[in-house]
């Protein structure tokens, strides 16, 4: 059982590894790049997720700007992070504290499809405001490169498998559960 | 619906004798402490109620106006699927499908893959592996986030509200509907916890 799980978490890390460096990656032009262009009666701008948080901001929508800074900004950095770090203690070996870095990898499913937001966002007023020249929102290639990000964290999330956190310790004895 | 002989927990590997679970009992596996299962407090027939109640929801919640904008006489209606379209037609196909499938078709097949599970044993004879239907839920649950796209149609909504007028239509209210019913129909599954067996531990003498 244990050599299974051995062979098992090697490939799992490796590859969620892989995913996450290429979800880092990604996150570069995602947020350097422009993901909305917005044009209203001859004005026009382009904004970044960044830009696009600190406009919503100034517009006293704060309560929205910390939302979409959250789920676009602080929750990709703060899965990738905690990835890296249950990788790195699954390549380390037998780590101590497993059950707070079960808890991380819960927490890091749970939170990684609220990133999407901004994808969302993007599409809906992509498709909702097209007024010619009074007022047009267009989607930008940020945007795609922030797609991408989002995808290859959920599926770096998948492909890491919780169950090597406890390779050393687990005993596969069936007991019932505890309530 | 199937039999289960032993819970998995998904996170650790450890193995469980399934017992049976009094309405809001919750089951922790013994050595991770993850929640492996919750005793149904609305019945045991209650998922499948949300998951077809969701379905029906699911079909005004595809093609009645979402949301309406006018600005200076002009007038504009989106649908759902308005989104995708324009991402489309902007070349960006492969972020348009995302959409499409993570906002529209996969919570639908979702929705319609629970109620599969659910399904009273003389309507689901036909079902050869639930195991395998509920391995397919447990990948459609990653990918299928209504709640998701309600968080970002309001936050677009309030971003809008100075731009343009905005209405909400009932497409929008049945596809909130739709997201809650889906919500609620994955809180009476245990699929994390069951590796392949569709039912909770509750179930299981």
């Amino acid at each position: 059982m244990s050599r299974r799980w051995f062979n098992l978490s090697f490939r799992g890390s490796s590859a969620a590894t892989a995913l996450a460096i290429a979800a880092a990656v990604m996150l570069v032009p995602a947020n350097l790049l422009p993901v909305l262009s917005t044009e209203t009666s001859g004005s026009f701008r382009s904004d970044t997720i960044f830009s696009g948080a600190v406009e919503l901001w100034r517009h006293d929508l704060g309560a929205i700007a910390v939302i979409v800074f959250t789920a676009s900004i602080i929750i990709p950095i703060l899965k990738l992070a905690g990835l890296g770090w249950l990788i790195f203690s699954v390549r380390q070996g037998a780590p101590r504290n497993e059950r707070r870095l079960t808890r991380i990898y819960s927490a890091i499913e749970f939170i990684g499809r609220w990133s999407m937001l901004d994808v969302f966002l993007a599409a809906f007023l992509t498709g909702l405001v097209q007024f010619g020249e009074l007022s047009m929102v267009e989607a930008r290639s940020g945007i795609v490169a922030f797609a991408a990000a989002v995808v290859l964290t959920v599926l770096a999330t998948q492909a890491f498998d919780p169950r090597a956190i406890w390779v050393g310790s687990a005993d596969a004895s069936p007991v019932p559960p505890s309530r | 619906m199937a039999q289960i002989t032993h819970l998995t927990c998904p996170l650790c590997g450890r193995d469980h004798r399934p017992v049976r679970l009094a309405p809001g009992e919750v089951a922790h596996c013994t050595q991770c402490e993850t929640v492996l299962a919750k005793g149904q407090r609305g019945g045991t027939e209650a998922p499948l109620v949300f998951c077809v109640t969701g379905l029906v929801l699911a079909l005004p919640a595809c093609f009645l106006p979402f949301v309406g904008a006018g600005k200076l006489g002009a007038e504009r209606v989106s649908t759902l699927f308005t989104g995708v379209g324009a991402l489309w037609d902007n070349d960006m196909r492969a972020l348009a499908l995302l959409v499409l499938l993570c906002g529209g078709l996969l919570p639908i097949a979702l929705l319609a893959t629970l109620a599969s599970l659910q399904m009273p044993d003389r309507f689901a004879s036909h079902l050869a592996n639930p195991g395998s239907l509920a391995r397919i839920a447990r990948t459609l649950e990653l990918c299928a986030i209504p709640e998701v796209q309600v968080l970002a149609v309001l936050v677009a909504l309030m971003k809008l509200g100075s731009v343009v007028n905005v209405t909400i239509g009932p497409g929008f209210w049945f596809y909130c509907a739709m997201s809650l019913c889906l919500i609620l129909a994955q809180r009476g599954f245990n699929f994390r916890a069951l590796g392949g067996g569709p039912a909770a531990a509750g179930k299981q003498p």
